[in-house]
């Protein structure tokens, strides 16, 4: 597949608020369900087990008219509860036979109790994950969270969920993982061969595609754009995080890569890059699932780091492991986890001499010129002033 | 030898320079300014730089950085973008060494920004959305007056008795010049009161960047309207600044000249970073370029005020500073 075709695919996907696609997939297949589920994590793994689709749902973006959304929460809260509050009473997501809100903070765990209310015939479930990191304790914990988890789906699809079933999802997620790293690997080898927005845009898809297919998009995407040659811009290199949650509008990392700023690191879609290894496809399934998750996964805002030198080693280690020249902190307003980590976050940057800037935004924000003015001087003090 | 292009995209016109970098010494071969009037500016960009090419009989192959600054960053064939903040400062201290700050007033914003010796910006602010501080503003005013661009200044000296103007909001500012049209008043005062509303809002941000003493140049493109000179000067003394107000024939191209110096700033810092060489052995890898001899012309704007007029510098002691420091790994 061409570059453009996969890039259309992709940018069709990710236009498409009425998630046809969804219908398409259940259509082509008798008993098909489809499960929802709200950044930041879920084990997609037991969703796909069960035979059902795991969908990303991340808001309403910046071209949806929010009109009902707004009457459900108060005006000092982000936008993407009142924009997936619009989706769903407006009718959109009613393909969906489930929805999925992972503890990310109080407000998402506060839509899942509207969605209990407005949608009593659904399965919604309010996913808990640990925040203690003793396998004795959060994993133990961690392990009938996914056992409930994949009980309620059994239930829901009218079948067992095996072992097998489990282990062969579990391999296909690892093989997804893989070939996101290999795409992340090459943006940051090359960053003017892989447009952030295009990176952005293939990992939206796999908010919705089947995870095989996701991967093998991956691969072909990676072939196509190994195939053209784009101009190499003299631009800094920045690591941009903040932006698990509620999604930045496309014009914002187009702004930032015009700025002058190639991204080589971001926090995208972390559910598809929250376990940082290979998951075993060898023994008990959901063990291993939970001992990845205390083990070996991401630090990101909506997770406790328990010791506290150790914040923001993660972000310095990806600035390091990326040769980032810089860190641009861009969080949504109200964004409690990200903003209230942000300090903590730019005191253990400080302490390493990286630099960072800082901007708010939201995923309906329109005017990008005073982004782009913010990351266009963050990019020209790097490149005229630093040490480097 | 380092050859680097720096590209102004303004709103109301296109700016383009070329620069060779050598040892220090720093050689202006080029340059080319046009209108935009509502054709394609980056069709405007390429032709001005291929003009500027084509003039000198120049290898696009041979440039060494394609710096764009402005509303530059979708010029494709840019090797980096800079900032307007970033490029006035250096094109500034380019054209006048020892200044402590930069007014530069284009067609859509107006900013004042402090820098030192070396073109580093040290704080800057901007007007706000209004538009009453920017050329796009003195332009719609003289369309309505029926008068060209270019004679506002001298029109704006001869007011005998210039008329308040609104120097809040453009809106009400148009709003007071039609008023001011239907009761009589003469263009010359209308245009003065014009002046004054915009220069008291520009020295309102010198001192908002606490620029209080030094000397301040005007770049971009009403930096050689003498009314407006004028006006910034009577500000300065009503707002009690000790500034003094300077303009250069060159102004308008400061963001490309700063554009283009910064371009070959980097071009030789990459070339540190990517063959480790040290800066001061730059030239000799680079060597093998033939040296070009260049008759800049009699392209110059002439400015009027030759009284605060300082003459055109062929070398640039900020950029000297920068390489000296460069050395040394401080800048």
């Amino acid at each position: 597949m061409a570059l453009d075709e996969i890039v259309e695919r992709c940018q069709d996907l990710y236009d498409d608020l009425d998630f046809k696609y969804i219908k398409q997939w259940k259509a082509a297949g008798s008993g098909r369900k489809a499960i929802g589920h709200m950044p930041v994590y879920v084990p997609r793994e037991i969703v796909h087990a069960a035979g059902m689709l795991p969908v990303g749902i991340l808001g309403g973006g910046d071209q949806l008219d929010v009109i009902h959304g707004d009457a459900y929460y108060q005006s000092y809260i982000c936008r993407i509860p009142r924009s997936t509050i619009e989706l769903a009473v407006t009718g959109r997501l009613d393909e969906l036979d489930g929805m999925l809100f992972p503890s990310t903070c109080d407000v998402i765990r506060n839509l899942s109790g509207m969605w209990q209310l407005k949608f009593p015939d659904k399965l919604v479930r309010y996913f808990d994950v640990p925040q203690n990191f003793d396998l004795d304790v959060g994993g133990v914990f961690y392990t009938r969270e996914l056992q409930l988890l994949r009980d309620q789906l059994a239930e829901l699809g009218g079948r067992e969920i095996t072992d097998d079933d489990l282990r062969a999802s579990i391999a296909l997620y690892n093989e997804n993982r893989r070939a996101i790293e290999a795409l992340y690997a090459y943006r940051s080898a090359q960053p003017g061969q892989v447009p952030t927005p295009e990176v952005y845009l293939l990992m939206r898809a796999g908010m919705i595609l089947p995870v095989d297919e996701h991967t093998r998009l991956i691969h072909d995407y990676i072939a196509a754009a190994k195939a053209v040659k784009r101009p190499v811009r003299d631009n800094c290199r920045v690591v941009v995080t903040g932006l698990f949650c509620e999604q930045p509008p496309l014009g914002l990392l187009k702004s930032i890569e015009m700025a002058g700023c190639y991204v080589v690191d971001d926090d995208f879609m972390l559910v598809a890059r929250w376990l940082l290894e290979d998951v075993p496809t060898e023994g008990d399934p959901l063990k291993n699932l939970s001992d990845a998750f205390i083990t070996y996964s991401v630090e990101t805002s909506c997770k406790y780091v328990p010791v506290r030198e150790d914040k923001g080693k993660f972000l310095i280690e990806s600035v390091r492991r990326n040769r980032a020249e810089g860190v641009i902190f861009a969080s949504p307003s109200f964004c409690d986890p990200a903003l209230l980590d942000r300090p903590m976050l730019q005191k253990a940057l400080t302490a390493q001499g990286i630099p960072y800037t800082a901007f708010k935004y939201a995923e309906n924000s329109g005017q990008m010129q005073p982004i782009r003015e913010q990351a266009g001087t963050f990019a020209d003090s790097i490149k005229l002033w630093s040490a480097a | 030898m380092t050859l680097a292009a720096g590209i102004d995209l303004g709103t109301g016109a296109v700016k383009a320079v070329l620069f060779d970098v050598s040892d220090g010494e720093t050689k202006w071969l080029a340059r080319s300014t046009e209108r935009i009037r509502r054709r394609d500016p980056l069709v405007l960009a390429k032709q001005g730089y291929e003009r500027i090419l084509a003039g000198l009989d120049l290898d696009p192959e041979l440039v060494d950085y394609v710096a764009t600054t402005g509303d530059g960053e979708n010029i494709s064939f840019r090797t980096g973008h800079f900032y307007s903040m970033t490029t006035h400062a250096k094109g500034a201290t380019y054209l006048r060494p020892g200044i402590s700050a930069v007014i530069d007033i284009g067609a859509l914003h107006g900013r004042a920004i402090a820098t030192d010796d070396r073109g580093k910006v040290l704080t800057y602010k901007m007007t706000s959305q209004c538009a009453s501080g920017s050329g796009q503003f003195l332009e719609n005013i003289a369309r309505y007056l029926g008068v060209a661009l270019e004679e506002v200044g001298e029109i704006s000296k001869t007011a005998d008795n210039p008329e308040t103007v609104s120097s809040i909001c453009a809106v009400l500012a148009e709003t007071d010049v039609i008023n001011m049209i239907s009761r009589g008043i003469s263009t010359a005062n209308i245009l003065k009161g014009i002046h004054i509303a915009m220069a008291s809002r520009l020295v309102k941000l010198l001192k908002s960047i606490k620029a209080r003493e030094g000397i301040a140049l005007l770049t971009g493109g009403l930096a050689v309207d003498e009314g407006l000179i004028e006006a910034m000067q009577e500000q300065v003394v009503e707002q009690k600044l000790k500034v003094k107000i300077v303009s250069h024939p060159d102004s308008i191209y400061a963001g490309a000249i700063g554009a283009a110096l910064w371009g070959a700033f980097r071009h030789d810092k990459l070339l540190q970073v990517e063959h480790g060489v040290p800066s001061k052995d730059l030239h000799e890898y680079d060597a093998a370029r033939p040296a070009l001899a260049v008759d800049m012309g009699e392209e110059s704007v002439a400015c009027p005020l030759t009284s605060v007029v300082e003459p055109q510098s062929s070398t640039c002691p900020a950029d000297q500073v920068l390489r000296s420091d460069s050395a040394d790994k401080k800048t």
